[in-house]
């Protein structure tokens, strides 16, 4: 299938993407409205340029995202030209674009690998915690923790892999 | 033992590519490394991913993965629809033009735009149909879109599950059983089967749609079909 022209299409597209495209919109905007709006936005603006889409040259998913970034611009810079009040929830993110991109497929990717592994992966690397004492407060000996952070670890570069991450 | 030993190697590398090492551990490993390409290899593989871990935030990977509103598709898909009711025929036809060639192509879009005008007036009390075809042999899928023109019907079709290379034949029918040909097409597996074909019969006047695909004929009823402007919605997951 060639490009993004027909409504089946953009069909296929949303059930295979909105997901993904929405998290990362809700994260960089930091508003569940703005989010819905992107990915509205970025939908419209895939189908109007749906002739342009070419497989050869990337993914359907790295298309979109691209598509995506620019629509987060766009509505930055007009939330920017009216400045609002906060309405809590997720914060805005406040790196550049890209950065902010690779950080949330990496939160994401943590957020898909088991629960066992990003426990550990979260305890002893991101809170810095002695693999004793997770080792102890979970009930397992202290190899079992090391083991969990290497199996962690390659279960999140897989995680990754599947949102286009190469290195 | 060899091997249990290179196992117990090989789980350091978890926390040796992350830093989270003890010096003496962390020591025994890297001179461990120095005569192991294995596994070497293995911590290449694991430090491009622990590069990027100080990018997460560790409290928003706690907090459980958004979902967009589940009518948030039906939403988009409504305003795609009423954006191609708008202008879908004018750029279809205008891409058919340009097939021809660039000489023409310009005079055309100019005929095309004059001409578009006409179908919008006329085509609002009949506009594009859906047709799904139903009970279809396992794995084939058809369906077709069709629209009124002054010169006819214009048909949009969709194939899939016959085997490559098939001559499928398209054709339309009308109440009193007169069949009207829209052309024909080869389906080719792996390419876009999506065929663009035109028949003399006005939309209003026809009752079936078939296609003769090599020497299976399929056929569907046009007075069920949907009307694809109405907004049929998707499935939003």
């Amino acid at each position: 299938m060639g490009a993004l022209t027909r409504e089946r299409d953009v069909r296929e597209a949303y059930a295979a993407h909105s997901g993904e495209l929405y998290g990362f919109a809700v994260r960089s905007l930091g508003d569940a409205g703005l989010a819905e709006e992107a990915v509205q936005e970025t939908f419209l603006r895939a189908w109007r340029a749906g002739d342009r889409f070419d497989p050869e040259i990337g993914s359907l998913r790295t298309w979109l995202f691209a598509i995506l970034r620019n629509v987060v611009i766009d509505l930055g810079r007009a939330r920017a030209a009216r400045p609002r009040v906060a309405e809590g929830g997720v914060e805005p993110s406040v790196e550049p674009l890209e950065q902010a991109l690779l950080a949330w497929q990496v939160e994401e990717a943590m957020r898909r690998i088991g629960e066992d592994h990003r426990k550990v992966l979260l305890e002893t690397h991101f809170r810095a915690r002695p693999y004793s004492e997770v080792a102890e407060e979970l009930g397992v000996p202290e190899g079992t923790i090391k083991s969990r952070v290497y199996y962690g670890l390659r279960a999140l570069r897989v995680a990754l892999e599947e949102m286009g991450y190469e290195d | 033992m060899r091997t249990d030993d290179h196992r117990d190697w090989k789980l350091s590398l978890g926390a040796y590519a992350l830093g989270d090492l003890p010096d003496d551990e962390r020591a025994a490993v890297a001179a461990h490394l120095e005569g192991c390409e294995e596994c070497r290899a293995e911590l290449r593989s694991l430090e491009g991913v622990a590069a990027l871990l100080p990018l997460a935030d560790p409290a928003r990977i706690e907090q459980p993965t958004v979902r967009p509103p589940a009518d948030l598709g039906a939403r988009i898909e409504a305003q795609i629809a009423a954006e191609s009711a708008r202008e879908g025929r004018v750029k279809r036809r205008r891409r058919l033009r340009f097939g021809f060639g660039g000489a023409i192509a310009a005079a055309a879009v100019a005929a095309v735009l004059a001409i578009a005008i006409l179908p919008l007036g006329s085509g609002e009390s009949s506009p594009a149909q859906k047709v799904d075809f139903a009970s279809l042999p396992k794995g084939v899928s058809i369906d077709a879109t069709l629209e009124p023109h002054a010169f006819g019907t214009e048909i949009e079709m969709y194939v899939s599950g016959v085997r490559s290379g098939t001559l499928c034949r398209v054709f339309l029918r009308d109440a009193k059983g007169r069949t009207y040909s829209a052309g024909s097409f080869r389906y080719r597996w792996g390419e876009d089967s999506h065929a663009v074909l035109s028949s003399a019969l006005d939309l209003s006047q026809a009752t079936e749609i078939g296609v003769h695909a090599g020497d299976r004929t399929f056929v569907a009823p046009v007075d069920r079909a949907t009307a694809l402007l109405g907004g049929a919605g998707i499935d939003a997951t």
